[in-house]
């Protein structure tokens, strides 16, 4: 059985806990968490699995930014581009990412240890500019610091 | 003797060095380490605290070396002497930084549930009727009478109704949502079974944002608890049951009726009004849609009394704001504050003026939607009538200050690629108004700027503000207007 397979046959999917039609995003979500993305491939075996359309599963698959349909590097680094980190010149961190991964944003090194994005706020404004790499958040960052928060990913 | 250290969990000290400080510190003899909530006075974190004869004393920006020094009781401030904090008028965020956000002890100690035992005491019609003379406004961004979403809740029949926090604080700058969730969970939890007891809801949902992972955990935590001890569940008082529903990173899922299609499972695309959700929202149900901060504020009313909180503020703008403030001042962090101080009190008496080596530019209040102000509107003061006489909006409460180094026309052209990358296109003045406008601003970007550019941006500013679903689109231009008006000769 496919991982998707494992993950749509779980009882608490599809969540039908109160209503007729099922969570495609809850759905999408679990299956990303478990399996790193959300192949589309496997979108006719979910939309299956659901009872409803392939049209239905692939709309609400392209629609959320956070939802991936491949697989990312092992370690996801995500510049913050909110508002805060602006005003903090965030710019110059997110060259330096750059510059160190020779890779642009959205795009994963060749040896896949790492996916160079942006976040739209973090939240950790007040420590602004921040970088998340994974759930980690890492506030005050400057192109100094970089370098040794790409070495301190193993 | 065993020393007690307070280290904040919050996700801004854990990003300066908060863990560190725990995991250094952990094994050394004699010290005991509790982890806190954050006091928001972020430019202090990492801040370790003791305890002292009258009240913790703190010890600013901490390294792992730092220990010997505050085991010593060398260098300590008390906290109570901290100007950024004394200045405060603390309601909302009375706890931060004192609590430890999953223990319930602390939580009851401190006030919580107070909110709750008055509440049962009263019949649904008359908390609504606290909430109406409380003046509470929707804290998210709109800032509807609260005290009517209720009413209307409570008056539209059905066989289910739910209470739906959201908790999707997407508007760049601001935290303070993440805080109370991170911070004090059972205080939103206590504002949400209020609600579900005033309306008679029986199921809520917490929509958090996917970039909210520890918000998100601490939340599952908290339900976990209060169902264990009897506060939550079919059985108790409040016969309700809450979920957190992680989102997946779309802003305009802050938009209510984009929320609550994304909570089915959906698009999150933006649904006409009417009707309202408080009538018809989650899978046709009336449903209380309300930010975290609104929640968090309702127990604090019902515990103190509306008259208290319509005691604070100005004529139109009652209670506390939490202002998040931020980009380049010296001091970074939460001021929740009576409404009616103006731009530069917040600035200079809280943001502590500007950091070493900038200098002020111009400030946005609001999020990415928000309006930008340049030194002559410094004196507007902090309430929604003010700022909608100025055409601004406070949103949810965040203030960042760029400096002389920011590029007007890059940050323009930010903005506006920021609404064209998250309008959900339900619309076509946002849809397409978003891409044309980024296009046009790419142009000056780009050295190719023509001559009635700038009086198309207005024109199709314009269109996006008269004619788009929602505040997306409707408030898009305003950030990139303000900046063309305030420095015109930066677009060309």
């Amino acid at each position: 059985m496919s991982a998707v397979a494992q993950i749509l046959s779980r009882p608490d999917l599809p969540d039908r806990a109160d209503r007729d039609a099922p969570n495609i995003l809850k759905t999408l979500l679990a299956i990303q968490s478990e399996v790193g993305h959300v192949p589309p491939a496997s979108v006719p075996e979910i939309a299956a699995a659901l009872g409803v359309t392939d049209a239905e599963v692939a709309g609400v698959l392209s629609f959320y930014p956070d939802l991936r349909t491949s697989a990312p590097g092992r370690h996801v680094v995500r510049v913050c581009q909110g508002e805060s980190c602006v005003a903090n010149h965030c710019g110059r961190v997110l060259k330096e990412f750059e510059k160190k991964l020779g890779v642009s944003l959205g795009e994963t090194t060749r040896d896949g240890r790492f996916t160079l994005e942006k976040v739209y706020c973090a939240g950790n404004c007040a420590a602004a500019p921040t970088v998340m790499i994974g759930e980690d958040v890492h506030g005050r960052v400057t192109p100094e610091k970089v370098g040794t928060l790409l070495k301190d990913c193993r | 003797m065993t020393r007690r250290l307070y280290i904040p969990q919050d996700t801004t000290a854990r990003a300066v060095g908060a863990d560190r400080l725990a995991r250094a510190w952990e094994k050394e003899r004699g010290v005991e380490i509790v982890r806190t909530s954050s006091r928001g006075a972020f430019y202090l974190e990492p801040l370790v605290e003791t305890d002292g004869p009258q009240g913790r004393i703190g010890w600013p920006n901490v390294t792992a070396q730092g220990l010997p020094k505050i085991l010593r009781g060398e260098g300590g401030t008390p906290i109570s002497d901290i100007p950024f904090l004394a200045k405060q008028t603390r309601a909302i965020f009375a706890n931060a930084g004192v609590t430890r956000p999953l223990s319930l002890e602390d939580y009851k100690t401190h006030g919580g549930f107070a909110g709750l035992e008055a509440a049962l005491r009263l019949a649904p019609e008359k908390i609504v009727e606290e909430l109406s003379i409380s003046k509470l406004r929707g804290r998210g961004g709109a800032a509807f009478p609260v005290g009517r979403k209720w009413q209307t809740a409570l008056e539209t029949h059905a066989d289910q109704k739910y209470v739906v926090a959201n908790a999707d604080e997407g508007d760049a700058g601001t935290y303070c949502d993440r805080m109370v969730m991170e911070g004090e969970p059972f205080r939103l939890i206590e504002g949400m079974l209020i609600a579900a007891y005033a309306i008679g809801a029986t199921k809520g949902y917490i929509y958090c944002r996917y970039e909210y992972p520890a918000a998100a955990a601490m939340l599952e935590a908290a339900i976990g608890i209060l169902t264990a001890a009897g506060y939550m569940g079919p059985k108790a008082a409040v016969p309700f049951d809450v979920e957190v529903f992680v989102g997946a990173g779309s802003y305009v899922c802050g938009e209510e009726t984009a929320l609550l299609q994304s909570l089915e499972g959906k698009r999150g695309m933006v649904q006409p009004k009417p009707p309202y959700p408080a009538v018809s929202g989650l899978y046709g149900k009336p449903t209380l849609v309300s930010n975290v901060l609104t929640f968090a504020t309702v127990p604090a009313i019902l515990a103190r009394g509306a008259a208290w909180h319509a005691s604070l503020g100005t004529e139109h703008s009652k209670g506390t704001i939490a202002l998040q403030i931020g980009g380049r001042v010296k001091q970074p962090g939460l001021a929740e504050v009576p409404f009616g101080l103006s731009l530069e009190e917040a600035i200079e008496q809280f943001g502590g003026g500007m950091a070493t080596g900038a200098r002020f530019k111009a400030v946005q209040v609001g999020g990415p939607l928000g309006s930008l102000f340049t030194k002559a509107g410094l004196k507007t003061r902090i309430c929604y009538d003010e700022f909608a006489r100025a055409g601004a909006i406070l949103g949810h409460g965040g203030i960042v200050v760029f400096d002389q180094e920011t590029d007007m026309l890059a940050l323009a052209r930010h903005f506006m690629a920021f609404t064209a990358d998250e309008s959900c296109g339900a619309c076509t003045p946002c849809r397409v108004g978003s891409v044309r406008a980024r296009e046009v601003l790419d142009g000056f970007v780009q050295g190719r700027g023509r001559p009635g550019d700038l009086d198309l941006l207005a024109d199709l500013g314009e269109t996006m503000k008269q004619t788009s679903l929602c505040a997306l689109g409707q408030r898009a231009p305003y950030p990139v207007l303000t900046a063309i008006e305030h420095f015109r000769k930066e677009f060309r």
